[in-house]
């Protein structure tokens, strides 16, 4: 679409003989677009750590539990039974609205790191918790009871909402026949817009890592965005390219000293934090761009911010160069935002990544529908995703349905285009890695179409892939 | 719950016998423990002939009174009926016990007036519970026949000494007519000495009662005359055998073994009816079957092949929950019993099959649990003894349940005057009562103990079990889950107990979760440690009743088996009289040349030392020559040997040793046991085995150690002594030997040196530069220095060291390779500040890490700079404060304690501040030591770490450096970087430099002070609260980097220990609650909060 595009524009092509030069350079005006951030719900005011995990779930098991209900009657028929769990009774066929929680043997835990007699034995590192002995468990505001049956336990992760549908045997475990979760919530209509426009998503640019050959692909990504890249056709193109939007980890995992909060002071007393050359050169970076077009930037788990979601914007402090123009926004992770009337929504690729860990399903992209299809941005927040001790709200449950769904920080470029019970459609993307996949992507606004785009310098095995032929 | 260490906190300095091994410190304390066995055996020995007085009123209902709930479970599985003419009657004895009764009709015996009859309990194969009455035997012992006697005099000997009992008697409540009922003539010989091997006559004198035999044994010493014989004194032999030890050893019956009553040789006990008047009597047990038996009948199988197995025991776990006042400690007078969790697992089995809850007031369902909610207290208690009648286990355990539970159910029920309620044995008509146990040793002080009687089962409190066995830094549940089970539990504390209690349902489930949580763990750890396994392995091993390991010292099993040997060879004990005498030199060791060796250091082992010295030179009570005996007997010198300590012994080709036999058996066993465990596959039976040689080599140690104990049974210095003087000399001869042949002379690569010898082993430095060459060269030694020694003595090459560390001695590390030669096994540590208990945890924990890094990573530099570090963080206040935690029990009020001591007076001020959280008696109190005033005393100096966080008090770091780490690290460093260069590297310079002074919230001047905002870059004062000052202004963007990520990692640490409390506590959707200060997290995550707080406000600062 985005290279078709320029594909089709004849006759200015880099190979054509030069514009006369009465013609003036060619100006192409950047399509703009309505935007209206609506963050505020990720933003953390007066922040109390006095207070512990429990109310989250409770709040979240709250404003589910309606739903549940409603999806249980839906699929069980309105005459279901829906029970407490105190209320159970053994043998009763009945439905029972909780929150899962799965008991692992592998999971990391803070105790046995820090326990005196163990510290022979380092937990080995692992790609995933999941293992044979792992028990599910469902709970709700005063029991818990094992699951056993029809549920995919290594599927399942730790604090999601769902509805179950069974009865209690003999020996204290609920046999689980059927279950469901609260699906997507409702949309608001797309508007139909008149042309193509684009917002070019990009996460993982790991500035600051020692491997220099990245930059090189970065700065490509920038030439284009900024137009100054390619023919005329191509040009034009970049100009339609109405927003980028940076999904976190703007710096690279080296810029992290966990050391200096284990070393000892007088070690580290004369040093300065790890990332402050990655962040002047990203305030250098991001200077370029936001001179010709405005830029979202989000904050991911290696950033100088806080480190429990929601993660809070990046400080204007950091970008004495870039901040002074107004079309950067420092946004939190989770974003959400409305770019012409489409509504985004995405995080910078924790809430995946922990999952992934956490269960059986390895593709992002599924994940991603999992998550949409729990109704909740981050089910495994706070158990094994930290997470701010929220009090009477848990931000993280989705209210209305995006159009566009994404993460940042994937391993691969996916897309998905999935449908509602109640009509919704809703476009999910995992953005890649820009420093290991040199990919960014591209979503068409009006169509709701979705395209990686590759910027391979030096790549020796697949530059013919790269599709905007930018390469040498 | 804390409180339930109340009693048994006090023993926690001495937890003497932990980890029973060789050498002597084992007995260090046996003689007074001997003592107090003594005097417990006569208490005992009383009580239990006064129970008989009070037999008959009350019958025990069982199962009536909430036959509604009755959950078919909790009964036995049903007993087919017996026909004792067909059928035998096969079971494992798990308890023996005696009562005086009367005779029953067609059994043998005495049949006037009250007879010692023994009390057998035990279960079938099928599960089924037997009580087994042994009729027939009698108390005996022996005395020398004076010169002269023949069999005419015995009547008069028996008449006469009767009739000076009786006379002696106080009082004759029994009526008893006859005290003595035989005098017979048997040969026998004096085990003490050798004497020729010739047998004298000895008169074997049976008495009616076992309590009989103190006073007539004092009779009979202090002066006896009888028919034509003077007056004259009469030295007592076997008189001081339990009553349950007689009859075991005569009828060879020990500890847990299968018992089988051949048909036709025994009578089924029926339920009798009122007005049924047969001359039998009827039962008296709750058991399912109750049999009579006379004790010639029974066979009893020794514990080998089949007769191995376990009996599916049925093991049940309480615990109570009590509501006790604010700041108080529940007193049962007053406060209730508001929940006990009970759980019931069979032998063998890894799941409970019972899991049920007792509750005052209603409570909400546990799913898997049974709960039984009452409204009444007193129902409660009742109905809960019904519920134990009716499960009828074999073996109780629980935690604390000796000194607290039990105590505390007996209390409140005989305040609540629920009567039915303290039947709690498998008696119907005798009651369960409460008697205090002092309990006085040198080394431990004085302890008080609680016992409760509780015939036919076996009470097993793990606490107990871990006191004797494992040496902990904490004897808390809590603690000890963790350390074995590597499982946190919930702790709550008692004060939110009773506001749980008093809320609704929901909060009453949670405390039932908790209550049948702590019922679950001793089950649990029981398991985990095998000691049921274990337990029954030692008792039959060494012969005696499992209860008797549990309350009793080493010496029983000594005497049960020496008895066992002695019976064979017609040898009697005598009676000696005990006193302290004068001690011997103990074992010595080779002065140690300290340092750190970065070469293999190879050890050898002389495997069971003691036992072996004891065998190879026949050094026994039989063939101890006594002054003089040598010219009387006229023994060339060929027939004895003389010891290093001038002692001497007859050879084993004139006499053969009892001990030195027992040794063999033992020793030989523990070989069978060996082999077998290396062909056995199924895990259950291995463990069975592996306790069976685990308890094969206790027992031979535990037979040295008993000639040793100089208030003891029988003890005999000449052995003893003996015995260390030739491990003395054996480890000077392999040094010799050693350090002769590998040298550079002969041929090897370097002269041998022997660097360390302990008791029993030897390192020596071969010289030689790989593992592998030194596991050659050491074995060839092993092999070579034991063909000088008198088999079965044998050096044994067990493991190098490579790297080690030497500090001095009975004080060094290793890196420890015995299985291989690439790889070590593990890092052996002696003597080293690990587990010291009235260190703070960073002690252990830095010197641990430091010794990882010298010998595993083999980077002594390293280990310095790590130690620096810690130094550095212990002075910047980076330092988890549960590591400078200190805890001591408070045992007395401040009043009582002679000097001023830290955690009484802390606890002193905590009850000033807040009467419901400060610690009670019996509690542990934790504490940190503060900063205070120049010259404040050391005891004003501590304060509880919560206050601490709280309030911002800063730490005395230099109390800890110096008078906590300096020395430890000194100790492992000076070996490395040398005497004086230690000091000044690690306690000084640049590390200790940085540091960081607290502002503590309360105290001083504290209230007049005013905060102002500083630079966060310069700590320039600012007049506004913005983050850094004009001048730090273009640094602003590092400043923050710095705060956030400080921020960052505090946040990831605040998630994942909170997260952590979630899983523990098994609740997503509750607060948590738990107070447990021995977890590692608790003042963590309590400190995260407050240091996230106040990063947070500094972080914003700069303005979100």
């Amino acid at each position: 679409m985005f290279s078709d595009l320029s594909a089709q524009k004849e006759g200015s092509s880099l190979l054509c003989r030069p514009a006369s030069e009465d013609q003036g350079p060619a100006v192409f005006e950047r399509t703009s677009l309505a935007y209206s951030p609506s963050s505020e719900r990720y933003g953390v005011g007066e922040r109390s750590f006095s207070r512990q995990y429990a109310h989250i779930y409770a709040a979240r098991l709250m404003q589910m539990r309606p739903l549940l209900s409603q999806r249980a009657k839906e699929k069980w028929g309105s005459d279901v039974l829906i029970k407490k769990l105190c209320d159970l009774e053994k043998g009763e066929q009945c439905c029972i609205v909780g929150t899962l929680f799965k008991r692992m043997e592998l999971q990391p835990s803070i105790l046995k790191e820090i326990s005196e007699e163990h510290n022979l034995l380092p937990q080995p590192a692992r790609a995933k918790y999941i293992s044979e002995t792992d028990e599910l468990i469902l709970e709700d505001e005063l029991q818990r009871i094992k699951l056993e049956g029809k549920i995919d336990k290594d599927k399942c992760v730790t604090g999601s909402v769902i509805a179950i549908y069974g009865a209690e045997r003999n020996d204290g475990k609920f046999t689980v026949e059927d279950f469901c979760t609260a699906d997507l919530p409702l949309q608001t209509a797309r508007p139909s817009l008149s042309s193509d426009r684009f917002v070019l998503l990009a996460s993982g640019l790991g500035l600051g890592s020692s491997r220099a050959d990245s930059m090189l692909g970065l700065q490509l990504l920038v030439d284009m965005v900024t137009g100054q890249l390619g023919d005329l056709g191509e040009q034009s193109g970049a100009a339609t390219i109405s927003r980028v939007l940076l999904a976190g980890n703007l710096l690279s995992q080296s810029t992290q000293d966990k050391d200096a909060s284990t070393k000892a002071k007088y070690l580290t007393k004369k040093t300065q934090a790890g990332s402050v050359e990655a962040i002047r050169l990203l305030d250098e970076l991001l200077l370029q761009l936001v001179a010709s077009v405005p830029v979202d930037v989000m904050p991911g788990q290696y950033d100088p911010t806080n480190y429990t979601l929601p993660q809070q914007p990046l400080h204007r402090c950091m970008f004495p160069l870039s901040s002074v123009y107004p079309t950067l926004q420092l946004a939190s992770n989770p974003y959400q935002a409305d770019i012409d009337g489409v509504r985004f929504l995405g995080t910078s690729g924790q809430n995946v990544c922990d999952i992934q860990r956490y269960s059986s399903m390895e593709s992002h992209v599924e994940i991603l529908e999992e998550t949409l299809r729990l109704r909740h941005l981050a089910p495994t927040a706070p158990d094994t995703l930290g997470c701010y001790p929220f009090y009477l709200k848990d931000p993280f449950i989705l209210e209305e349905c995006p159009h566009i769904y994404f993460s940042g920080n994937a391993p691969a470029f996916e897309s998905k285009l999935i449908k509602g019970p109640d009509g919704q459609e809703v476009l999910l993307v995992t953005v890649p890695e820009f420093s290991s996949t040199q990919t960014a992507c591209l979503i068409n606004l009006r169509t709701l179409h979705c395209e990686p785009i590759s910027f391979s310098a030096f790549s020796a095995d697949d530059d013919e892939e790269s599709e905007m032929n930018i390469s040498h | 719950m804390d409180f339930k260490r109340r009693n048994g906190g006090p023993l926690a300095g001495g937890a003497s016998q932990a980890k029973r091994g060789k050498g002597m410190n084992d007995w260090e304390d046996s003689p007074s423990q001997f003592e107090e066995e003594l005097l417990m055996l006569d208490e005992a020995e009383m009580d239990s002939e006064e129970m008989e007085g009070q037999a008959g009123h009350d019958v025990i209902p069982v199962g009536d009174l909430f036959s509604a709930d009755l959950n078919p479970r909790w009964r036995r599985p049903h007993a087919p009926s017996l026909d004792p003419s067909s059928d035998t009657l096969v079971f494992q004895q798990i308890d023996l016990d005696y009562y005086l009764g009367s005779a029953v009709a067609g059994m043998p015996g005495q049949s006037q007036g009250k007879v010692p009859i023994i009390r057998m309990f035990g279960v079938t194969d099928s599960g089924n519970s037997v009580c087994c009455h042994v009729h027939g035997f009698a108390p005996y012992f022996y005395v020398p026949a004076p010169s002269g006697f023949t069999s005419a005099y015995l009547g008069e000997f028996q008449r006469e000494l009767n009739s000076v009992v009786l006379k002696d008697m106080r009082s004759n409540k029994d009526n008893i007519s006859v005290t003595v009922l035989a005098v017979d003539i048997t040969r026998k010989e004096n085990m003490y000495g050798y004497h020729g091997k010739q047998s004298l006559d000895f008169l074997q004198i049976t008495m009616a009662m076992p309590r009989l035999i103190a006073p007539a044994k004092r009779l009979l010493e202090q002066g006896f005359k009888f028919g034509p014989f003077p007056l004259q004194c009469y030295q007592a032999f076997e008189a001081n055998i339990d009553f349950e030890i007689r009859f075991m050893v005569d009828s060879d019956v020990v500890g847990c073994c299968w018992i089988e009553l051949p048909k036709g040789k025994y009578r089924l006990r029926e339920e009798k009816s009122v007005g049924d008047d047969s001359q039998y009597p009827g039962m008296v047990s709750l058991c399912q079957y109750e049999v009579d038996v006379g004790w010639t009948d029974l066979i009893s199988h020794p514990a080998e092949g089949e007769w191995q197995r376990i009996a599916p025991l049925r093991v049940l776990s309480f615990d109570i929950e009590c509501a006790g006042r604010k700041g108080i400690f529940p007193e049962p007078d007053k406060d209730p019993v508001i929940q006990i969790a009970s759980m019931v697992q069979r032998q063998g089995e890894t799941e409970p099959f019972i899991r049920t809850v007792f509750t005052l007031q209603s409570c909400a369902s546990i799913v898997g649990s049974q709960i039984l909610c009452f409204t009444q207290e007193k129902q409660l208690l009742q109905a809960w003894a019904e519920f134990l009648r009716t499960v009828d286990p074999d073996i109780i355990t629980g935690y604390n349940i000796q000194n607290f539970d039990f105590p505390y159910l007996l209390n409140r029920a005989a305040a609540l005057k629920v009567n039915y309620f303290p039947y709690l044995g498998r008696v119907r008509n005798t009651k369960s009562v409460l008697r205090d146990l002092n309990f006085q040793s040198k080394q431990m002080g004085r302890r008080e103990n609680k016992t409760i009687n509780m015939e036919g089962r076996v009470q097993f409190d793990l606490l107990q079990v871990l006191l004797r066995d494992y040496k902990l830094r904490s004897y808390s549940l809590n603690a000890v889950s963790f350390h074995f089970l590597q499982e946190q539990k919930e702790d709550v504390q008692h004060s939110i107990i009773t506001d749980l209690q008093n809320g609704n349902e929901q909060t009453r489930r949670r405390l039932a979760v908790y209550c049948l949580k702590d019922a679950y763990l001793p089950l649990r750890l029981l398991q985990k440690l095998m000691c049921v396994i274990n337990y029954m392995e030692m008792a039959r091993v060494t012969g005696v009743p499992l209860t008797y390991l549990l309350s009793r010292g080493q010496q029983i099993k000594v005497v049960s088996q020496l008895l066992r040997q002695a019976m064979k060879q017609d040898l009697v004990m005598p009676v000696v009289k005990t006193e302290g005498g004068e001690d011997y030199t103990g074992a010595t060791v080779i002065e140690p040349e300290k340092g750190y060796y970065s070469v293999p250091i190879a050890t050898l082992d002389f495997s069971s030392l003691y036992p072996s010295i004891m065998m190879a030179h026949n050094l026994c009570y039989t063939t101890l020559l006594q002054k003089g005996s040598v010219e009387k007997l006229g023994l060339s010198p060929d027939d004895f040997i003389k010891t290093p300590t001038g002692d001497r012994f007859v050879k084993s080709s004139v006499r053969k040793g009892l001990l030195p036999e027992i040794l063999e058996n033992l020793l030989s066993a523990r070989k069978r046991a060996k082999a077998e465990l290396k062909k056995e596959t199924d895990p259950f039976k291995k463990q069975v085995l592996d306790g069976r040689q685990l308890a094969l080599k206790i027992s031979a140690n535990s037979v040295y150690g008993f000639t040793g104990a100089q208030v003891g049974k029988l003890p005999c210095l000449e052995i003893s002594q003996s015995v260390t003087g030739f491990g003395r000399q054996m480890i000077e001869t392999t040094k010799k030997l050693v350090e002769s042949k590998y040298t550079l002379s002969n041929g090897y690569q370097a002269d041998a040196k022997v660097i360390y010898g302990d008791t029993d082993s030897v390192m020596v430095k071969l010289g030689v530069a790989t593992v592998s060459e030194a596991m050659e060269i050491g074995r060839e030694a092993a092999e070579w220095v034991s063909s000088h020694f008198t088999p079965p003595i044998k050096l044994e090459f067990e493991k190098v060291y490579y790297p080690y560390l030497l500090i001095n001695k009975k004080r060094y590390a290793g890196l420890y390779f015995s299985s291989s030669a690439d790889t070590h096994d593990k890092m052996d540590c002696k003597g080293i500040e690990t587990v010291r208990r009235d260190n703070c945890p960073l002690v252990a924990n830095l010197i641990n890490t430091c010794l990882q890094k010298i010998l595993i990573d083999r980077d002594p530099q390293g280990a310095v700079d790590h130690a620096k570090e810690v130094i550095s963080d212990l002075l910047c206040n980076r330092i988890d404060i549960s590591q400078l935690v200190i805890t001591k029990e408070l045992t007395r009020t401040a009043q009582e304690y002679a000097g001023k001591q830290a955690h009484v007076e802390l606890a002193e001020r905590m009850r000033k501040r807040d009467a419901g959280s400060a610690p009670n008696l019996g509690d542990r109190v934790p504490y940190v030591i503060i900063k205070a005033a120049k010259g404040a005393a050391a005891y004003m100096k501590s304060e509880d770490p919560i206050y601490v966080l709280e309030n911002n008090i800063p730490i005395d770091t230099q109390y800890y450096l110096e008078q906590q780490l300096s020395k430890p690290l000194l100790r492992i460093f000076e070996p490395i970087l040398g005497e004086s260069k230690a000091e000044s590297v690690l306690l000084k310079g640049d590390h200790t430099r940085c540091k960081t002074v607290l502002t503590s919230k309360v105290g001083g001047l504290m209230a007049f002070a005013q905060k102002r905002s500083t630079c966060i870059g310069c700590k320039a004062v600012l007049k506004t609260d913005a983050a850094v000052c004009d001048f730090c202004k273009k640094k602003e963007s590092e400043l923050y980097q710095k705060e956030i990520f400080h921020l960052n990692a505090l946040e990831e640490r605040f998630s994942r220990l909170w997260t952590q409390c979630q899983r523990c506590q098994g609740s997503l959707h509750e607060d948590v609650l738990c107070t447990s200060r021995d977890c590692p997290i608790f003042y963590m995550r309590k400190k995260v909060q407050k240091d996230l707080d106040d990063q947070s406000k500094l972080v914003s600062r700069f303005g979100w």
